[in-house]
């Protein structure tokens, strides 16, 4: 290596723009004629250049891909995905709620599966009364108005609005009470049978939400197995390379006590 | 059809999953090349190549293209570096060179390669390595992109936020170092000059 004794101009960062092919047509003429008179701009040029070839064989590790994305599928990517703990533990929040909210009642026994839900049970007394009011009757429940069945009532009770007013029409001289008595039990009737339709209709829903968590779970469950599985074939096969080469490297050994 | 760093971060911004899924493999391996070569441990690098995907997923939505992709990547990637080296209070690990396991090189091997060829390949990679170690930080992270990313001195100097000047100066000491460690190594003395 030779000592820095040239004065060209701004030479460090010439040589680097040399280097690096990034001074422009001007510059680079000079400096390619500087060089022919220079032999400590010449040893550095080279020496640099060297350098730089020997720059290209540092290799970092190989890197195993952040993903393996199967082609032509959109599988969440590990940066969005939801571990599958958490959708697990998601699904039995759902479910959780669900049952909560639906007094959820499952039972198998010699009659097979069977799932109840807080709808089917016998409806208490107050659940579903009639008070006369004025231009007819007004439905008072306990239920939260979110019930799934809160819209059904609203048009039944549009309904029998309707329906007695063209009653009160038709027949203006029937006793007032004598109406809103028949009425009554009438909608009493009536809400009881939508409140049955409405209860088998959350009965079949859940019960099919609940064959999909039990689909998906079970599915994971097998994906989990798999996994494991291939894990611990990759295990084995370590061990064994392992083992061959201690095996490998006694024979070695062997042989070279035997030679000594 | 193969598309531009550009019409991918379009269609993630846009809620396609599987495009930004192409945008890490395109860019994963750089960038964990840079972060190995900058901080010089293989699982922290690869934590790094990680986290700066993370990063860039959840800041997509605020990227407006001022720079290109990959500038952006590398900045984050970077500043990652920069807080593991911060956070471990020193200077990039090399990894201490082990004894050459002759079978793994053996079953690593191509079949055009021989051990020998492989070994002194493996030889002269940590020559380089600990020589780069040697550098202090901004002159091996000017050396790394310039040498392994191919970015002219312009980028690198927008990349790091320093003048332009700075960054040539940087590569020149930098080499210099290394052209002075490299003559004083048994194994590669001969191919400096």
């Amino acid at each position: 290596m030779t000592d820095t004794l040239c004065g060209y101009a701004n030479r460090d960062e010439t040589i680097v723009g040399f280097l690096y092919d990034e001074l422009d047509a001007g510059q680079r003429r000079d400096f390619n004629a500087h060089l022919l008179t220079c032999t400590v701009c010449r040893d550095e040029v080279a020496g640099l250049r060297a350098v730089r070839t020997q720059l290209a064989r540092w290799e970092p590790p190989a890197l195993a891909s952040l993903q393996s994305p199967v082609p032509g599928t959109s599988r969440p990517a590990w940066w969005q995905a939801v571990p599958a703990w958490a959708q697990v533990a998601a699904a039995l929040l759902f479910l959780g709620v669900s049952a909560g909210i639906a007094n959820l009642d499952v039972r198998y026994d010699q009659n097979g599966l069977n799932i109840t839900t807080g709808w089917m049970k016998p409806a208490p007394p107050k659940l579903a009364t009639a008070q006369p009011s004025e231009g007819g009757t007004k439905l008072v429940t306990d239920q939260s108005p979110a019930a799934p069945w809160r819209a059904d009532l609203a048009a039944l009770e549009r309904q029998l609005r309707t329906e007695l007013h063209a009653s009160q029409a038709s027949s203006p001289a029937a006793p007032a009470v004598r109406a809103a008595s028949s009425s009554d039990a009438e909608t009493l009737r009536r809400v009881r049978v939508l409140l049955d339709e409405s209860e088998k209709r959350q009965q079949r829903e859940l019960a099919l939400r609940i064959a999909e968590v039990v689909r998906d779970v079970d599915t994971q469950r097998k994906a989990d197995l798999r996994n494991i599985d291939h894990t611990l074939g990759l295990v084995r096969n370590d061990l064994g390379v392992e083992v061959m080469k201690q095996r490998q490297s006694l024979n070695l050994l062997y042989r070279a006590s035997q030679r000594q | 059809m193969t598309w531009t760093d550009e019409e991918l971060v379009a269609k993630s911004i846009r809620g396609d999953a599987d495009s930004f899924n192409e945008l890490v493999l395109r860019w994963e391996r750089p960038i964990y090349a840079l972060a190995y070569r900058t901080i010089g441990r293989e699982e922290d690098a690869r934590d790094v190549c990680q986290e700066t995907f993370l990063r860039a997923f959840r800041a997509l939505p605020g990227f407006r293209g001022q720079a290109k992709f990959s500038s952006w990547l590398y900045r984050i990637a970077l500043n990652l570096c920069r807080d593991w080296m911060r956070r471990e209070r020193r200077t990039p690990v090399v990894q201490p060179p082990e004894d050459v396991d002759l079978l793994e090189l053996a079953a690593a091997s191509e079949p055009s390669e021989s051990i020998e060829d492989l070994v002194a390949r493996k030889d002269l990679s940590r020559v380089v390595e600990r020589a780069m170690a040697l550098l202090p930080e901004e002159q091996r992270t000017a050396i790394v992109l310039k040498e392994y990313h191919g970015l002219t001195f312009q980028e690198i100097a927008d990349l790091v936020g320093c003048p332009l000047s700075t960054v040539k100066t940087r590569l020149y000491q930098g080499l210099t170092v290394l052209r002075r460690e490299l003559a004083k190594n048994p194994k590669t003395k001969g191919t400096i000059l």
